[in-house]
């Protein structure tokens, strides 16, 4: 710096120091870049973080969040039952002298709950629904009578609570009767029992015990319907059903009971349980040893022995046997500890009365010791199960894992009961002394495991393991299928097929846009095929739905009829162009020949419009659908089609050394116009060749029996993978098409111009030469197209159908991962496992993308290195 | 194979080339077939680009153009009435084949078993119960264009289809002249303005009240959660509600009698119309939006039509579920977003790049990280869906809400998708486009200018600001410009985290704080997709999802555009300064 004083002398001199605000500003930008840069980056690896995050509750089964033990608070009788409320304040259980206990689960509090005067009767049969809400009593004398327990709770106002409360914890008080806990500063929830007894019905003869029974209510709330199954004392099982009327007139209700007596019980067998479905129209007797014989029910008046199956093969014997939800599915669990889940299925060979078999879908872990207790879920197919040594397993049934083992602290306590919490929150076990063990546990995704996402699963109903999506239905009961591989396959699909469609014309048009067209043409043509990559998804998904899909369901022999001719029409011109003389040709070899190219397409275009009906008549026995159906034709001619685009590249390949020692040698010798004709004819023979070559292997094939219909095509559906892939087409061509035509036009010019030196056509040069250069450009590129066709949302919600089926029919419709997280996520309750499992969707496409797109990066780099060097 | 592969094992070569013939290439390597294919492909790719432009222009462009209305007398006596919409050639069922006349039979058969047959839309849903009708040409006696038939816009049902019979001004019933009218055209036009005064009534005044006394009633919840119920606080506040009620009561009272009085002069004003079959029907004055005599337009009165539809098309709310009526909110809707994403990713993306380019060490952990931000740019968008839902809405929203709005709990404020998250989710998805942009701008500064700058003593930052950021700027603009057409096009995560089918309320308002970033919006793209898949009648739906779709792609165009000339124009001013 040249800083001189003037003269005087007086000037200060300029300081050299960097003022402060400088300072500050470098600082402040300095930290500011930093900070702002490594934020972006790790919000953008956070995405991958929260999503993951999301999803492993999926896998992580159940927990246990707390236990205590309740000492004593059931003296008497056996223990018959025990539930609990959907709060877990309460557990309530009934004894077989007809005593109620309900006591406080967290401290062991009774309360006063009165009892079901059973008189001087003795109890023999008990039976409950899943929910134990409705109870029945059989006994010695062979009457039955029904019962209710109510354990309710209610929010009422703080205001309307009595006085003169006990407080039992924090939150919860009782006045002896029931338990008031604070919801919220103005409202109290009251929990209590209320139990009801109905009137004996003299079901079995006088004198003869019941020894076991089962029941479920039907009909309107002013008609109620009650059928019930009782066995007696002498092996006879009865199926009765009694019906309330209401006079409307006089108000009486009068109560009918008809009855009905359940053929081919063995003698003297030794019923254990009989169960009885939801609406009445099956009956399960089970003996002690494990054989169940099913009754067909539907006529109430003449029930059928359906099937006699032995469950529990052996000398087993039942140690507990319950319905899971929905009352399909028939948990066993045997003396031995094996539990199994049983459902009935459809089977065209059985015998069976009603066609029917009852099959054994889940072998589930095995206890250690006999099963002795068991509880089934209000809410879905979870399950508790006792054993004999003190275990409780808390298991699964669809998706067979064991959640959790539950063992008290010390002590191999005999259990009486056990109770799932109807929030499958908690489990409740009753022991023999007395004592009530309590855990507190949560298992907010039981149904989910690895394999039950990517692998087979056999849910209720189904005649097979299988991958099946559906996550929502009307009916409670309803078990969420959640397989994501539907989802998967409907993405790797469409993927398929677009590509199929989209990499063909994207590279053809990049290498004869970097190598055959002239710099002025390519500087116009690029721009407009990018000018399709900036259309918005939304609106392609529009125009293929509701446009495309139609015009496509109408014109659809015209479009496969369009895929032979207009290559073969390209072809065709093409070799009428060689006729031409070179001076011709080579004068009008640029824009005009590109301009014919059009022509060309425009002439064979409409060519296949017109051929369509007879090609329809020809190929697909006049009608393309029902033809695709299966219905009419025959599968050969099609077979053919596919047949010989492979059969022409094997002729074309293996006659090509021939031809070009031979002919090409004839060739070169003669004038333009004759080689063309010579040329020309060699085509024709090819395609005749290759012709005759496809038919006969349509026939073979066919007759070994793999026929197209039923894989590639099927059933037409109007929104389908062909309507996709033309729609995907245009937001993958552009993609691939830029960063190929960028690769190949990154060869260095020397490579192009050696090649050209040396005498190679431009077509040698690009096929030998410049195309083998970029290949890891073009690979590239078409990963990247890969990635985007993946991830594509809105024109697979729109044209793909969104039906989750597993087949390659190219002619029916498919649900994307995609599609699938924008239409359900919306509606998924948050934390719920649908949510969660949308999620995972979400992680595996970002996966998908992510591999393909480094994999993409990776090969480009290396690509670079090597233009690089060359 | 190569000539000279073949000079090598074909010894005649010499021979030939001996006797002098011109030694040509190989007419099969040249590849002229493949050459073809190659060039087919091309042409198919700018083939399906332009048609499909074609297609959506041509359908977008035409749909506001009044169409004629057709009166089609059936063979067998029934009347339709109403605009051709569109033509399809189909397959006629057996039975319907055998129905015909001989002569038709023969020119289906011709056909090959083709016939063609028009979609009328028909209007008049309210009568009906049907919006469109297929008429096959063969079940046509004959074509009438009646010049009286009057094509009716209506605020509600759709459009009307058929003459004016009278109409009532003030309760006096009048001849009906024509539409042209002077009495008929002040009746209308004193309905609309009647119309938009009750909406201004509803939407300004009471509209006013609701939200004071709302906010009132969450500012008691407030004190409620934070003092109790017992508290004297809380007693203040509800009295204090009950005081500011009385007043809000009253101005509601007087707005709404207000309303009520437009309203019964309203129904004073009603329009009898009368469909082809004789059938008729009335409604207010204010239901009508335009009519006009379809058969009996001239020229100027069309293009008046025209661009009469237009400007409410860009410029009104939707009507009838969105098919009918305007886009203005989805037009807002969309700028709002696409604005406050850049103002989100602009600043991160160029921060990011600079951090990139000029702080961080160059190795294997820029490069790794270089590749990451590369491949985001290819994560599907509704991954980012999927984060802005969970993470945004619910995660930072929900914390949000817990800790500044508990009054309002469980109605979530920002716990649920709204305008900030949906920019915020797009800043995600389009950050990588700056970020990668912004690099290879910083990249393209030459280092000597830098070694310049820092060699005359200017600090980092200023050799940053001053030197580098100036002559990049036209490659970060590029980016910014094209991530905004990114966002502006993308749906599928804005379904998700905010978009709705139809939002009450605009993201700005009159009201405290004027922005809403919490609120819900309408956009352009959802718009398509909504009218489209989702209203009662596709076809119905139809020419405005065109017109969208218009609307949409000329947006996304034209910002593109914008980024070309733009970058074009920097450059040119930079131009100059380069070493």
């Amino acid at each position: 710096m040249t800083d001189t004083t003037t003269p005087a002398g007086k000037r200060p001199r300029r300081s050299m120091k960097t003022s402060t605000s400088v300072i500050v500003a470098d600082k402040v930008a300095d930290w500011t870049i930093r900070i702002g840069g490594l934020g972006v980056i790790a919000a953008v690896f956070g995405i991958m973080l929260f999503l993951a995050l999301v999803v492993v509750p999926l896998f992580t089964g159940a927990s246990v969040d707390g236990s205590h033990t309740v000492e004593k608070p059931i003296t008497g009788g056996r223990p018959l039952m025990d539930i609990v409320d959907e709060y877990k304040t309460l557990s309530v259980s009934v004894d077989d002298a007809g005593q109620v206990h309900a006591f406080h689960i967290k401290t062991g509090t009774q309360l006063d709950v009165p009892a079901y005067d059973f008189g001087d009767k003795a109890l023999t049969a008990f039976a409950r629904t899943l929910n134990g809400r409705d109870i029945a009593f059989g006994f010695s004398d062979g009457t039955l009578r029904l019962a209710t327990v109510k354990v309710g709770g209610a929010v009422i106002n703080t205001a309307d609570v009595p006085g003169d409360l006990r407080r039992l914890t924090n939150e919860d008080a009782t006045d002896g009767k029931a338990i008031y806990t604070a919801v919220s500063a103005d409202q109290t929830r009251r929990v209590s029992i209320d139990i009801a007894l109905g009137d004996a019905q003299q079901v079995a003869p006088a004198g003869t015990a019941i020894v076991a029974a089962d029941y479920r209510m039907g009909g309107a709330a002013e008609r109620p319907t009650i059928s019930f199954v009782t066995v007696d004392a002498n092996g006879i099982g009865r199926l009765s059903r009694s019906e309330s009327k209401t006079n409307m007139m006089t108000g009486v209700t009068t109560t009918s009971l008809t009855s009905s007596e359940l053929p081919g019980l063995p003698q003297g067998v030794t019923v254990r349980t009989v169960l009885m479905t939801d609406k009445a129209d099956q009956v399960y007797v089970v003996d002690a040893g494990g054989v169940v014989y099913r009754y067909d029910t539907r006529a109430f008046d003449v029930p059928q022995l359906a099937e006699t199956i032995d469950l529990l093969p052996g000398d087993v014997t039942v140690g507990a046997i319950s319905f899971l939800i929905g009352e399909q599915s028939l948990v066993v669990a045997g003396s031995d500890g094996s539990v199994n889940t049983f459902f009935r299925l459809q089977d065209g060979t059985t015998k069976n009365s009603d066609g029917y078999v009852l099959t054994r879908a889940h072998e589930m872990e095995k206890h250690g010791s006999a099963v002795v207790a068991m509880d089934a879920s209000q809410r879905g197919k979870m399950f508790v199960t006792a054993d004999a040594k003190g275990e409780i397993w808390l298991r699964h049934s669809t998706s067979e894992q064991t959640l959790l083992k539950l063992k008290p602290a010390e002590g191999k306590p005999s259990y009486h009961a056990i109770a799932l919490a109807p929030r499958e929150n908690g489990v409740l076990a009753v022991a023999d002394d007395g004592k009530v063990y309590a855990w507190d546990i949560s298992a907010p995704h039981p149904e989910t495991t690895l394999k039950t996402i990517f692998g087979k699963v056999w849910y209720e109903g189904y005649p097979a393991p299988g991958y099946t999506w559906q996550s929502s239905s009307g009916t409670d009961a309803f078990e969420p299928k959640l397989s994501l591989i539907p989802l998967i396959f409907g993405t790797v699909k469409a993927t398929f097929y677009s590509l199929l469609f989209a990499i063909p014309i994207a590279l053809g048009a990049a290498i004869y846009t970097s190598e055959f067209v002239h710099p002025k043409v390519r500087a116009v043509v690029k721009p407009t095929m990018e000018l399709m990559a900036s259309l918005p998804s939304v609106v392609l998904g529009f125009i293929a739905a509701l446009i495309l899909a139609p015009i496509v369901e109408t014109w659809i022999a015209a479009i496969f009829l369009g895929f032979v001719v207009i290559p073969a029409g390209l072809f065709f011109s093409a070799y009428l162009w060689q006729l031409l003389p070179s001076r011709i040709a080579l004068r009008y070899g640029g824009l005009p020949k590109f301009a014919l190219i059009f022509v060309s397409l425009a002439v064979f275009g409409t060519l296949a419009f017109l051929g369509a009906p007879v090609f329809e008549t020809v190929f697909f026995g006049g009608d393309l659908k029902a033809w695709a159906n299966g219905s009419v034709g025959s599968s050969v001619p099609f077979t053919a089609l596919i047949a010989f685009p492979f059969a022409f590249t094997a002729v074309y390949l293996g006659s090509n050394d021939i031809v070009t020692r031979n002919l090409g040698f004839i060739l070169r010798g003669e004038d333009r116009t004759r080689a063309g004709v010579v040329d020309f004819a060699g085509w024709v023979a090819m395609l005749i060749i290759a012709g005759v070559i496809a038919t006969a292997v349509a026939f073979a094939l066919v007759g070994l029996g793999i026929d197209p219909r039923g894989g590639v095509v099927g059933t037409y559906v109007q929104r389908n993978t062909l309507v996709v892939g033309f729609a995907m087409g245009f937001a993958v061509i552009p993609i691939i098409y830029t960063i190929s035509e960028d690769a190949l036009n990154t060869v260095p010019e020397h490579l192009r111009a050696a090649s050209l030196a040396c005498g190679a056509t431009p077509w040698q040069t690009a096929t030998r030469v410049i195309v083998p250069t970029a290949m890891s450009g073009i690979f590239s590129a078409i990963m990247v197209g890969m990635g985007r066709a993946v991830g594509e949302t809105m024109i697979v919600v729109m044209a793909a159908g969104n039906t989750p089926l597993m087949e390659w029919n190219v002619f029916n419709g498919l649900r994307a991962l995609s599609a699938n997280i924008a239409v359900e996520l919306s509606e998924a309750v948050r934390d719920s496992t649908l949510y969660r499992m949308l999620f995972l969707a979400a992680l595996t496409l970002f996966v998908i993308t992510f591999v393909v797109n480094t994999l993409a990066e990776l090969v480009r780099q290396r690509f670079r290195k090597r233009t690089a060097q060359l | 194979m190569s000539a000279m592969a073949d000079t090598i094992h074909m010894p005649a070569e010499t021979s030939a080339m001996s006797t002098a013939t011109v030694r040509r290439t190989d007419m099969r390597s040249r590849g002229e077939p493949a050459l073809w294919s190659l060039g087919g492909a091309l042409a198919i790719g700018i083939i399906m680009i332009l048609g499909f432009l074609a297609l959506v222009f041509s359908n977008g462009v035409a749909t506001f153009i009044p169409k004629p209305i057709i009166v089609v007398t059936g063979i067998d006596g029934t009347v339709t009435a109403g605009e051709p919409f569109r033509s399809e050639l189909f397959k006629p069922t057996a039975e319907e084949l055998a129905a015909l006349s001989p002569e038709w039979q023969a020119r289906i058969k011709d056909a090959n078993g083709y016939a063609n047959r028009t979609l009328y839309r028909l209007g008049n849903f309210d009568i009906y119960g049907e919006d469109f009708r297929w008429v096959p040409d063969f079940a046509v006696a004959k074509f009438e264009q009646p010049k009286n038939l009057i094509f009716v816009e209506r605020a509600e049902w759709g459009p009307f289809v058929g003459t004016v019979k009278s109409f009532t001004i003030d309760g006096a019933e009048q001849a009906f002249t024509g539409l042209g009218a002077t009495a008929f055209e002040k009746a209308h036009a004193d309905a609309r303005d009647r119309a938009a005064a009750i909406r201004k009534l509803e939407r300004g005044q009471i509209g006013a009240v609701n939200h004071e006394l709302e906010q009132e009633r969450l500012k008691v919840r407030k004190v409620e959660i934070s003092a109790g119920k017992t508290s004297a606080a809380y007693k203040a506040a509800q009295d204090n509600l009950a005081e500011v009620s009385v007043d809000l009561q009253r101005r509601y009272d007087a707005a709404t009698a207000d309303v009520t009085k437009l309203r019964e002069v309203d129904a004073r004003n009603t329009l009898t119309l009368a469909e082809i079959g004789g059938r008729e029907k009335t409604i207010p004055f204010s239901a009508l939006v335009r009519a006009y005599a379809a058969n009996d337009l001239s020229l100027a009165q069309k293009v008046g039509v025209y661009f009469s539809r237009w400007a409410e098309f860009l410029s009104d709310e939707p009507r009838e579920a969105n098919t009918e009526g305007g886009v203005f909110p989805a037009i807002f809707g969309t700028a709002a977003m696409t604005l406050l994403m850049v103002l989100v990713v602009a600043p991160f993306g160029i921060l990011t790049a600079l951090y990139l380019r000029e702080y961080a060490k160059q190795g294997r952990l820029v490069a790794f990280v270089r590749i990451s931000v590369n491949n985001l740019a290819g994560v599907p968008s509704i991954v980012y869906g999927v984060f802005g839902l969970g993470f945004f809405a619910y995660v930072l929203g929900g914390s949000i809400d817990a800790l500044f709005y508990p009054e309002r709990l469980p109605n979530p404020t920002f716990g649920t998708g709204g305008l900030l998250w949906s920019a915020l989710t797009l800043s995600l998805l389009t950050v990588p486009v700056v970020i990668v942009a912004t690099e290879e701008a910083l990249a393209a500064v030459p280092r000597s200018m830098r070694e310049g700058s820092l060699a005359c003593g200017a600090s980092k930052w200023q050799t940053i600001r001053y030197i580098v950021l100036p002559r990049a700027m036209p490659g970060v603009m590029t980016g910014i410009i094209l991530a905004m057409a990114r966002g502006a096009g993308e749906v599928a995560p804005l379904m998700l985290v905010g978009v709705v089918k139809l939002a009450p309320e605009l993201p700005i308002d009159g009201f405290f704080p004027y922005v809403h970033l919490e609120r819900s919006f309408m956009h352009l793209g959802f718009h398509i997709f909504d009218v489209g898949f989702q209203s009662r009648n596709a076809e119905a739906g139809k020419p405005m999802v065109f017109v969208t779709t218009v609307l949409l792609i000329a947006l996304v165009t034209l910002v593109n555009a914008t980024a070309i000339i733009v970058r074009s124009r920097l450059k040119k001013r930079f131009a100059g300064s380069q070493f």
